[in-house]
């Protein structure tokens, strides 16, 4: 299997063109060794997003396709202009609308589109250029249980692992002995996680004992330019000094990270085995709204906070200020116009759902005039599929997104803590509050 | 499409570049102080010695209006008679940084490599990733340069080794003995600095002298600096010395006039009359030494005091929280996770008030948790 297929094409916002690109899309899967439905989904997402895309796109402007292929996914992205855009459809909240007398559905390929891809995002490049990403994943086996080993013996070093039955081994164990919402996604397909490493999309350091079996591991991966998300220190053996491993992964972290572009370490799953004193608090989200339980997000430095600008709403000015004293790092705070003005119709919320770990996340891709109606919309359906936890992600960076804050409230939102540089610039994360 | 912009080389758009501290001012405002003590770029806080200071008062307004010596001709003549060498072999830096950069593009072509140690002044590695030149970073042994592992990762394609002695941020030194036989082992198969910015501050007679062993070893080039023991950092000033030879090639690569009339004309002042200001300075950092020594056993804190005016204390909470406790209080330090030592802060040494300062901050910020 290649490394990483690319392929990369301009075509006019032509619909012709789409069915010959759902045929590049086929090809790319099959030369990936995809699976017969991932192929499919993948053929689809492509033609559908073509079809959409070339019907709003600017006239006489290229529209550019990206098309690529790794281990664990197919990733398909699209650059195109328009003046008027409405990707309502793409909410998952979204229903065909009636069509005219005789013609299907309005938006029904923006639908299907959505439906087939397992996640996509859209950047706004400014003034009228887009940019929307869209994702297939390759579907792998469940988690195999694996017994962890009785006991190790030290010295114990760092590796980092490349091969993938042990990093297999390393999620295996790791998922059998830490709860799932301290694991990456990825540790439930094990095979998915040695994948993510070897694309790169993951970095991890393993600990072994003195004959080599695994001892412990820690991951990490980029949440932004300056931000790093990490999990772990995952520690194996019971009967071992537990600290002095979890804190040989996180110096090896740490030095593995200390001369890169990234300010700052973020965890939403820092495990107890976090050594003391290397991490502060961020802040508490709850984890489970039967039981009320907390999980505590941390977060360090790798340099001196050089200080930032980010747009704030009144409605929101003191949870921001408290919370920028309490973590002594310095921001202006840029003063947001509200109501906001509001020239599109639909708005577009990005969503990803993740039922065993009881979740849901929320990002706003487009503001709209309904985006109070949408957000409520949303919080129906997610509730409707039994998942508790509802977070929403604000990208301090831009002030459309900061205007939100009165929208947030009014549809149950709390904001809990700021992130710092996890977007283009800080995110604040608000969680719904479930209303008794 | 960003048009030239798309041709930029990767080992330059993937490099981070370095983010300077701001200005004291904008930093006091920052974090509502009054007075900020810096302890955190190893400034020589006696400053810099009467006869520098003499020649900086003395100095006319009226000759900024005319270019400096391009190549810091009074400066290397001074030099030359002090180490007693031909003025050739000396070449004049904005601060040997800019020295650093000249080696390495003059050494050093697309493929081939540097040695230096993972824990050591960041500067080789950063100037070999912009340039596109791999940096082979060999881990310290014991918080040491590690001479053996440094020797065998010369192989094919390395051209220069940095061998920073004593080390910033440990103070750890190769004694000549050890130097001697790295050289001997090495055999002159890549060029090697000796980067001895801290070498004013070592008075121990087995410490080896740079300039005596380019001498018998026509690959060493030795750096130093005037902006630690001499106190005109604000000046930047640095130079390397090497074989009339080297020193060609090497110059051939740095752009002329980079070095300021006030800064030579300080610097050459500086070497005339700088023996009371040494002995002035390493009295100042061994009362410092002893002071922090005995505050950090008192609080039961690890910490690493070699050579040069710093050391390094490891924090029971990450360096860059108590980075910003210092700063409240006005005391700014050297976080330490980015020279790969995570919960360690590197501290100036220097003179009591300013230890005073520190010790009362250091306990604060310790409290605080």
């Amino acid at each position: 299997m290649p490394e990483e297929t690319r392929l990369v094409v301009e075509i006019p916002p032509d619909m012709a063109f789409a069915h010959c690109l759902a045929g590049v899309a086929k090809t790319l899967a099959e030369r990936l060794g995809m699976g017969p439905r991932e192929n499919l989904r993948f053929q689809l997402t492509v033609e559908e997003f073509c079809m959409y895309l070339a019907g709003v796109a600017r006239d006489g402007r290229p529209m550019r396709i990206e098309l690529t292929g790794k281990r664990h996914l197919l990733h398909a992205a699209f650059g195109f202009e328009a003046s008027e855009l409405a990707l309502g459809g793409l909410n998952i909240t979204a229903c065909p609308k009636p069509g005219q007398s005789g013609e299907s559905p309005k938006d029904i390929g923006l639908l299907l589109a959505g439906k087939a891809a397992d996640r996509f995002f859209l950047e706004h490049q400014g003034g009228d250029r887009f940019r929307i990403v869209a994702e297939v994943d390759r579907v792998y086996p469940a988690l195999s249980p694996v017994r962890p080993p009785e006991s190790s013996r030290p010295p114990y070093r760092l590796l980092a692992e490349h091969d993938p039955a042990r990093l297999t081994q390393a999620a295996a164990l790791a998922s059998g002995a830490y709860p799932a919402w301290q694991c990456p996604g990825s540790f439930r397909t094990p095979e998915k996680f040695a994948d993510l490493v070897a694309d790169g999309q993951v970095d991890c350091l393993a600990a072994v004992d003195a004959s080599g079996r695994m001892a412990g591991l820690v991951t990490w991966s980029p949440c932004s330019d300056r931000a790093i998300y990490f999990s772990g220190p995952f520690v194996f053996a019971a009967d071992t000094p537990r600290a002095d491993i979890a804190r040989l992964l996180l110096d090896g972290m740490l030095m593995a990270l200390a001369r890169t572009p990234y300010v700052i370490m973020l965890s939403f799953r820092g495990t107890d085995d976090l050594t003391p004193g290397y991490f502060e608090p961020l802040g508490n989200l709850r984890v489970s709204a039967e039981a009320g339980g907390e999980q505590a997000v941390v977060f360090r430095h790798l340099r001196e906070d050089a200080g930032l600008a980010v747009w704030c709403s009144p409605r929101i000015e003191t949870f921001l200020r408290q919370s920028y004293e309490r973590l002594e790092m310095f921001r202006d705070l840029l003063p947001v116009e509200e109501p906001p003005v509001r020239t599109r119709t639909e708005s577009l919320l990005g969503a990803t759902l993740d039922r065993q770990r009881d979740l849901a996340e929320l990002q706003p891709f487009l503001d709209g005039r309904d985006m109070a109606a949408n957000l409520a919309a949303h919080v129906d359906a997610i509730r409707g599929k039994g998942i508790g936890r509802i977070l929403f992600y604000m990208d301090l960076s831009r002030p459309w997104e900061a205007a939100l804050a009165e929208d947030l409230t009014h549809a149950g939102f709390v904001p809990k803590l700021v992130l710092p540089y996890a977007g283009q610039a800080d995110k604040v994360v608000w969680q719904h509050e479930r209303a008794s | 499409m960003n048009g030239p912009l798309e041709r930029i080389p990767a080992y330059v758009r993937e490099f981070e570049r370095y983010v300077p501290s701001r200005p004291d001012a904008a930093l006091m405002r920052q974090y509502g102080v009054s007075r900020l003590v810096r302890l955190n770029n190893n400034e020589n806080a006696l400053g810099p010695p009467p006869s520098a200071r003499e020649a900086v008062a003395a100095f006319d307004p009226a000759r900024a209006a005319v270019y400096p010596s391009g190549d810091a001709y009074d400066l290397r003549h001074a030099l030359a008679a002090r180490f007693g060498k031909s003025p050739e072999q000396f070449l004049v830096g904005n601060g040997s940084c800019e020295v650093i950069a000249s080696v390495i593009r003059a050494l050093c072509a697309p493929g081939d490599a540097i040695v230096t140690a993972d824990r050591t002044f960041a500067v080789y590695e950063w100037v070999a990733r912009f340039s596109g030149i791999a940096s082979r970073l060999v881990p310290l042994k014991n918080l040491a340069l590690d001479p053996a592992a440094m020797h065998a990762a010369v192989t094919e394609g390395v051209r220069v080794v940095f061998v920073c002695n004593p080390n910033n941020p440990t103070g750890s030194w190769w004694n000549r003995a050890v130097l001697e036989s790295f050289l001997r082992a090495l055999d002159g198969r890549a060029m090697v600095v000796l980067d001895e910015a801290y070498r004013e501050f070592v008075d121990d007679p087995d410490f080896p002298d740079g300039m005596e062993i380019m001498e018998s070893h026509d690959n060493v080039l030795v750096f130093r600096t005037f902006s630690k023991m001499y106190g005109l950092a604000g000046f930047r000033v640095g130079y390397l010395c090497g074989s009339l030879e080297a020193t060609d090639i090497i110059r051939r690569t740095q752009i002329a006039y980079s070095v300021n009339v006030l800064g030579q004309v300080a610097a050459t002042a500086a070497l005339a009359d700088d023996a009371g200001h040494i002995a002035a300075t390493r009295r100042m950092v061994a009362d410092a030494k002893a002071f922090l020594g005995r505050e950090c056993d008192a609080l039961g804190l690890e910490y690493v005091c070699g050579q040069g005016n710093f050391a390094m204390v490891r924090t029971p909470v990450s360096d860059t929280l108590l980075y910003r406790r210092f700063m409240r209080q006005g005391i700014m330090v050297r976080t330490m996770t980015g020279f790969r030592f995570p919960n360690w802060i590197r501290v100036s040494l220097a003179p009591e008030a300013a230890m005073q300062a520190f010790a009362t901050a250091l306990r604060s910020a310790l409290d605080a948790k």
